[in-house]
C-alpha cells in the first residue's frame, strides 16, 4: 500500500510539446484518484511519466516512500490497464491473467491456480479458455483489470479504462470497478475526459487543463466551487453559466438583470459570474434579483428539462426546470439564483474570487 | 460488318487463343515431363521414357555416397540460415520499428538498395577472396553466414512492416509487469507477429535451397556441399551421365520446395510471392 | 542497440564491404596464384583499361544486353503479360494447369532445371530432335544464344505473370465494360483502359526482372559460356576470369561495372516505389 507524490514534474517531448508542465500532486494510500481533463491536456502523459513509461524530463516521482523517478517501470510495482487494454491477442484469458506471474517466473500450476483465483471474482471463469478476440468489450475490461490485480501492486493506473464501451455498460462498469478498488484497497489513478465519470468514481478528483492541475478536491467541492471559470465550464453535465458583469454599488450589472454581489469588491470591476442551471429557479413572472429573457430551447433531460433564456446580445442564461413545468417557447422567463450558489471568478477567464 | 463475317472472327480468335494457350502449356511442360517419368523408367536417359515403372533407380540414388548427404547438407544450410535469418531480422526490425531514429527509414532504404546490388554473382570475388584469405573456404557455417547477409536487408524491411502493426501498448503493459526487452520479444512480439516470422523462414529455405553460385564457390569438398552443387557435378562430369542417379536425385531434391510452395500458396496466395521472390 | 548489432554486423560483412573492397580490388594487379598474388601491384584504372579495350568483354557486354533484352524485357514481360490476360477469362481448370506448369519452371531449383533443358536439347537423344524429327540438331552450340534466351524466358516468365494477374484484376471491370458498350475492340481496351492503369506495374516489372536476368548465373550452368564465348554473359565472363583464371583484380573491375549496373537499375527502382508511395 501507497500514496503517490509527485513535486515538479515536468514531460517535454522531442518534439518539443510540453505535456505536463511543473506538476505537484499527492495522491494518499488507498485513495481512488481521479485525473479529469479535456483530450490533449496531459493526463495520459501524467499516467504513464508515474507509470514510469516516460521518463520525467524534470521533477521526482515517488511510490510509497521511495523516488522511483529513475526506475524502469518494471522495477515500480505498479499495474496499468491501457485504454485498448493491450491483451495479448495469441494468449487464453487465463495465461493474460497469469502473464504478470509468469515474468515474476512463479511456475505455470501456481499462477494459474492464482489466475483463476482472480478471474472467477471478476466473474471471468468461464472465458478462462477463450481469447481476447471471442470476448466482448465488458469482458476484455475486466480480463485486463484481472490481470492488473493478479500483478498485486501498489497502485493501479487506468486509463480511460471504460471509453471503449457502450453507454449503458460503462454505468455498470462503474460500479464494478468502485466496488472493486474499495475492496481490494488499493490506491487507484484513474484517467477520463468524462467528469460524470470522475464524479461518480472518485475520493479525489485533478481536474487538468494544458499540462497543469487547476484543482484538486473532493466531486463535491469541485463540482459545487470549481477553482477557476475553466473548471466550472468543464464539470457539471450541463456547463455552467458564465456570464459578464461589472460591480455597481455592492450588485452584479448583468445584461439580463442585477443581483446583490456576494463579495465586496471595488465598484467598476469587471467579473465573470458562475451559476449553475440546476441552482437557479425558474419563474414566469418578473421577480426581483432575477436575470430576465425570452424563452428559446427547451431540452428534456429526463427528470427536468434544460431551458435556455435568450437575451439580447449577450450569453443565453441555462436554467434546470422541474419536470411538467416546463415555459413555452417565445415567453418571457426569469432565473433566480439560490442563496449562496453565485460565483465570482476575476473577468476573462480568471480565478475563483468568491 | 456482317453477322456471319463478326461471328467467323469471333470463331477465329477463339481458335488462336486456344492454340496459344496450347503452345505455351507445351513449351512450359515440356521440359518437366521428364522429371516426372524418368526417375520410373527401366533405360533412364536423356529421352522421355516410353511408359514403365521401377523404383530401382532409387536404389541407385540411394548407393550414392554423395547424393543423400548433400540433401542433408542442404537442409543443414537452408535450416541454419533461415533461423539465423528469422533471429536477426525479426531482432533488428523490431529494435528499427520501436526505435525512432532521424534517418532510420534512409537508412533502411539504403541497407534494401544495397543488398539487390550487392548479388552474389556481382560480389562474388570479393565474397570468394575474402573466405579465401580467412581461410573459410569449406567452412560452412561461413556460407550460412554470408546467405544471412544477403537476405537480411530484405527480411528485415518485411519484418519491420510485420512489427509496426503491433500495438505499443502490448509491449508497455507487459514492461509495467516489469517483463525484459527479451521476455517481451519472446512472449509478446513474436508471437504476434508469428506469421511474418514464418514467411521469412519459408522464403529463406527456398532461396537457399535453389542457390548454386555461393557454396560452388565457398565449398569445394564434395562431402560439405549441398544438392544444388552435388547436382551440378553429377552431369558435369563429362561422358555419359548416370540417368539413374540424376533423375532420381533431381526429383528428391525438386520436392522440398514444392511442398513449400504449397504450403505457402495456402496459406498466403500467390501474392506472397510475387512480392519476396528475388 | 544489442538487438540491432547481429544483423548490422552481418550486413556490414557480407554486403558493404564486399562492395567497397571490389573498388579497390579493381585497381590491383592482383591473381590468385603467381607473382601477383603476393604482392598485388597498383595499376590505377589500367584493368578497366584492359576491360574496355577486350574484345571478349565487349563481346560478352552486347550478349549480356541481348540477353536481358531479349529474355526478360521482351520475352518474359510479354508472355507474363498476354498469360495474364488470356488466363483470366479462361477456364478454372485451364488457369490452374498453365499455372502450375509455369509457377514450377519457376520454383524447381536452379541446377535441375538446367539439366532438364540439356534433356530437352541434347543432340542424340534429346526430346525436342524427337520431336521436332532433326535427329542431331545441336541446340546449345549452333544457338547458344536462342538456348539461353528461351531458358530464361521459361524459367522466369512466372513472376511477370503473377504481377500482371494481380495488376489487371486491379483494373475496374466497369472500365472494361464501359469501353466494350462504346465498340472499342481489344487492342483499344488495352491501350485506353488498361496500360494506364498498370504502367506502374509494367515498370516495375521491368525493373525487376531485369536487376535479376542481369545477374542469373544459370547460363554457366547450361551452356558453360560457350561454345567460343558465344553465351558468356557477364556473370559467367566474371567467373571465368577471376574465379576459375585467378584474376581477381581483373574481375574485380568487371564486377564494379555489374554493381554500377545494379545501382543505376536498383535506385531507379527505388525512385518510383518512393513517387508511388508519396
Ligand atoms: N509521444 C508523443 N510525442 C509527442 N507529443 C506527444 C506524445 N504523446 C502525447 N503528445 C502530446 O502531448 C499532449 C498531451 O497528450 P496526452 O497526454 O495523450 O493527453 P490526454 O491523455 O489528456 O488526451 C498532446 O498535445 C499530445 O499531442
Ligand atoms: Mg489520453
Amino acid at each position: 500500500m501507497a500514496g503517490i507524490g509527485l513535486s515538479g514534474v515536468t514531460k517535454t517531448y522531442p518534439g518539443g510539446v510540453t505535456a505536463v508542465d511543473g506538476l505537484d500532486l499527492t495522491v494518499h494510500d488507498g485513495e481512488f484518484f481521479a485525473l479529469l481533463g479535456p483530450s490533449g491536456c496531459g493526463k495520459t502523459t501524467l499516467l504513464r511519466t508515474i507509470a514510469g513509461l516516460e521518463q520525467a524530463s524534470a521533477g521526482t516521482v515517488s511510490i510509497g516512500d521511495r523516488d522511483v523517478t529513475r526506475l524502469a517501470p518494471g522495477q515500480r510495482d505498479v499495474a496499468m490497464v491501457f485504454q485498448d487494454y493491450a491483451l495479448f491477442p495469441h494468449m487464453t484469458v487465463l495465461d493474460n491473467i497469469a502473464y504478470p506471474l509468469r515474468v515474476k517466473r512463479i511456475p505455470r500450476a501456481a499462477r494459474h491456480d492464482r489466475a483463476r483465483e482472480v478471474g472467477a471474482g471478476l466473474d471471468l471463469a468461464d472465458l478462462m479458455a477463450r481469447r481476447p478476440a471471442e470476448l466482448s468489450g465488458g469482458q476484455q475490461q475486466r480480463v485486463a483489470l484481472a490481470r492488473a490485480v493478479v500483478a498485486h501492486p501498489k497502485a493501479f493506473l487506468f486509463d480511460e479504462p471504460l471509453s471503449n464501451l457502450d453507454a449503458r455498460l460503462r454505468l455498470s462498469a462503474r460500479t464494478f470497478l468502485k466496488r472493486l478498488q474499495r475492496d481490494l484497497g488499493i490506491t487507484t489513478v484513474f484517467v477520463t475526459h468524462d467528469q460524470a465519470e470522475a464524479l461518480a468514481m472518485a475520493d479525489r478528483i485533478a481536474v487538468m487543463d494544458a499540462g497543469r492541475i487547476r484543482q484538486v478536491g473532493t466531486p463535491r467541492e469541485v463540482f459545487g466551487r470549481p477553482a477557476t471559470s475553466f473548471v466550472a465550464h468543464f464539470i457539471g453535465s450541463t456547463p455552467m453559466n458564465l456570464l459578464d458583469a461589472t460591480v455597481t454599488g455592492g450588485r452584479l450589472t448583468l445584461a439580463a438583470g442585477t443581483l446583490p454581489c456576494p463579495a465586496d469588491l471595488p465598484d467598476d470591476t469587471r467579473v465573470t459570474v458562475g451559476i449553475r442551471p440546476e441552482y437557479l429557479t425558474y419563474s414566469k413572472d418578473p421577480v426581483e434579483d432575477a436575470l430576465a429573457g425570452t424563452v428559446g430551447i427547451v431540452e428534456h433531460l429526463g427528470s427536468s428539462s434544460l431551458v435556455t433564456l435568450e437575451t439580447d446580445g449577450a450569453a443565453p442564461v441555462g436554467v434546470v426546470v422541474e419536470e411538467g413545468a416546463e415555459p413555452e417557447p417565445g415567453t418571457r422567463g426569469w432565473a433566480v439564483p439560490r442563496p449562496g450558489r453565485v460565483l465570482l471568478y476575476r473577468a476573462g477567464g480568471g480565478d475563483l474570487l468568491a | 460488318m456482317s453477322a456471319p463475317a463478326v461471328l467467323a472472327r469471333r470463331a477465329m480468335a477463339r481458335v488462336g487463343l486456344y492454340v496459344f494457350v496450347g503452345l505455351v502449356l507445351v513449351f512450359f511442360a515440356l521440359p518437366l515431363v521428364w522429371l516426372v517419368t524418368t526417375p520410373f523408367a527401366r533405360t533412364p536417359s536423356y529421352r522421355v521414357p516410353a511408359p514403365s515403372f521401377t523404383l530401382h533407380n532409387f536404389r541407385i540414388l540411394w548407393d550414392n555416397p554423395y547424393a543423400v548427404r548433400s540433401i542433408g547438407n542442404s537442409l543443414v544450410l537452408a535450416g541454419g540460415t533461415a533461423v539465423l535469418a528469422v533471429v536477426f531480422a525479426g531482432t533488428a526490425a523490431y529494435a528499427l520499428s520501436r526505435v525512432r531514429l532521424p534517418g532510420r527509414d534512409a537508412v533502411l532504404y539504403a541497407v534494401l538498395l544495397l543488398s539487390s546490388i550487392v548479388t552474389g554473382t556481382a560480389a562474388m570475388v570479393p565474397i570468394f577472396l575474402m573466405l579465401f584469405q580467412l581461410d573459410l573456404i569449406d567452412n560452412r557455417l561461413a556460407l550460412v553466414l554470408v546467405l544471412t547477409g544477403g537476405l537480411l536487408p530484405s527480411a528485415m524491411f518485411i519484418l519491420k512492416d510485420f512489427m509496426d502493426t503491433v500495438p505499443r501498448s502490448y509491449e508497455e503493459s507487459a514492461r509495467v509487469f516489469g517483463a525484459s526487452p527479451f521476455q517481451i520479444l519472446r512472449h509478446v512480439v513474436a508471437p504476434v507477429v508469428r506469421p511474418g516470422l514464418a514467411t521469412i523462414a519459408v522464403w529463406a529455405v527456398v532461396q537457399v535451397w535453389g542457390n548454386f553460385l555461393l557454396p560452388y564457390i565457398l565449398l569445394h569438398d564434395p562431402a560439405k556441399q549441398p544438392a544444388a552443387v552435388i547436382m551440378y557435378t553429377f552431369y558435369d562430369e563429362g561422358g555419359q551421365p548416370n540417368f539413374a542417379l540424376i533423375s532420381t536425385f533431381s526429383l528428391l531434391y525438386s520436392v522440398p520446395v514444392v511442398l513449400c510452395y504449397l504450403v505457402v500458396n495456402r496459406r498466403y496466395g500467390f501474392r506472397f510471392q510475387g512480392g519476396i521472390k528475388g | 542497440m544489442l538487438f540491432v548489432a547481429p544483423a548490422l554486423a552481418l550486413i556490414a560483412a557480407f554486403l558493404v564491404f564486399p562492395a567497397l573492397w571490389t573498388l579497390y580490388l579493381g585497381v590491383l594487379k592482383y591473381d590468385l596464384a603467381g607473382s601477383n598474388a603476393a604482392a598485388p601491384q597498383f595499376v590505377g584504372l589500367g584493368n578497366y583499361r584492359d576491360a574496355l579495350t577486350d574484345p571478349r568483354f565487349a563481346n560478352s557486354l552486347l550478349l549480356t544486353v541481348a540477353f536481358v533484352g531479349l529474355s526478360a524485357v521482351l520475352g518474359q514481360n510479354v508472355l507474363g503479360f498476354l498469360l495474364a490476360a488470356v488466363l483470366r477469362d479462361a477456364a478454372s481448370w485451364v488457369r490452374g494447369v498453365v499455372n502450375a506448369v509455369v509457377l514450377l519452371a519457376w520454383i524447381l531449383p536452379g541446377t535441375v532445371v538446367v539439366f532438364l533443358w540439356q534433356a530437352l536439347l541434347d543432340r542424340g537423344g534429346g526430346t525436342l530432335n524427337a520431336l521436332l524429327g532433326t535427329p542431331g540438331a545441336a541446340w546449345t552450340l549452333d544457338h547458344p544464344l536462342a538456348t539461353i534466351v528461351a531458358f530464361n524466358i521459361w524459367r522466369g516468365t512466372a513472376f511477370s505473370m503473377l504481377l500482371y494477374s494481380a495488376a489487371l484484376g486491379a483494373v475496374p471491370r466497369s472500365q472494361l465494360e464501359t469501353a466494350r458498350t462504346y465498340g472499342a475492340g481489344p487492342l483499344r481496351t488495352l491501350r485506353d483502359v488498361v496500360l494506364p492503369h498498370i504502367r506502374g506495374h509494367v515498370l516495375t516489372n521491368t525493373l525487376l526482372i531485369t536487376l535479376w536476368t542481369f545477374n542469373d548465373f544459370a547460363p554457366y550452368m547450361l551452356t558453360g559460356g560457350g561454345p567460343d564465348h558465344r553465351s558468356e554473359t557477364l556473370p559467367v565472363y566474371v567467373y571465368r576470369t577471376s574465379i576459375e583464371g585467378g584474376a581477381l583484380g581483373y574481375g574485380s573491375a568487371i564486377s564494379l561495372i555489374m554493381l554500377i549496373v545494379n545501382l543505376a537499375i536498383a535506385l531507379f527502382y527505388l525512385r518510383l516505389l518512393r513517387r508511388r508511395s508519396a
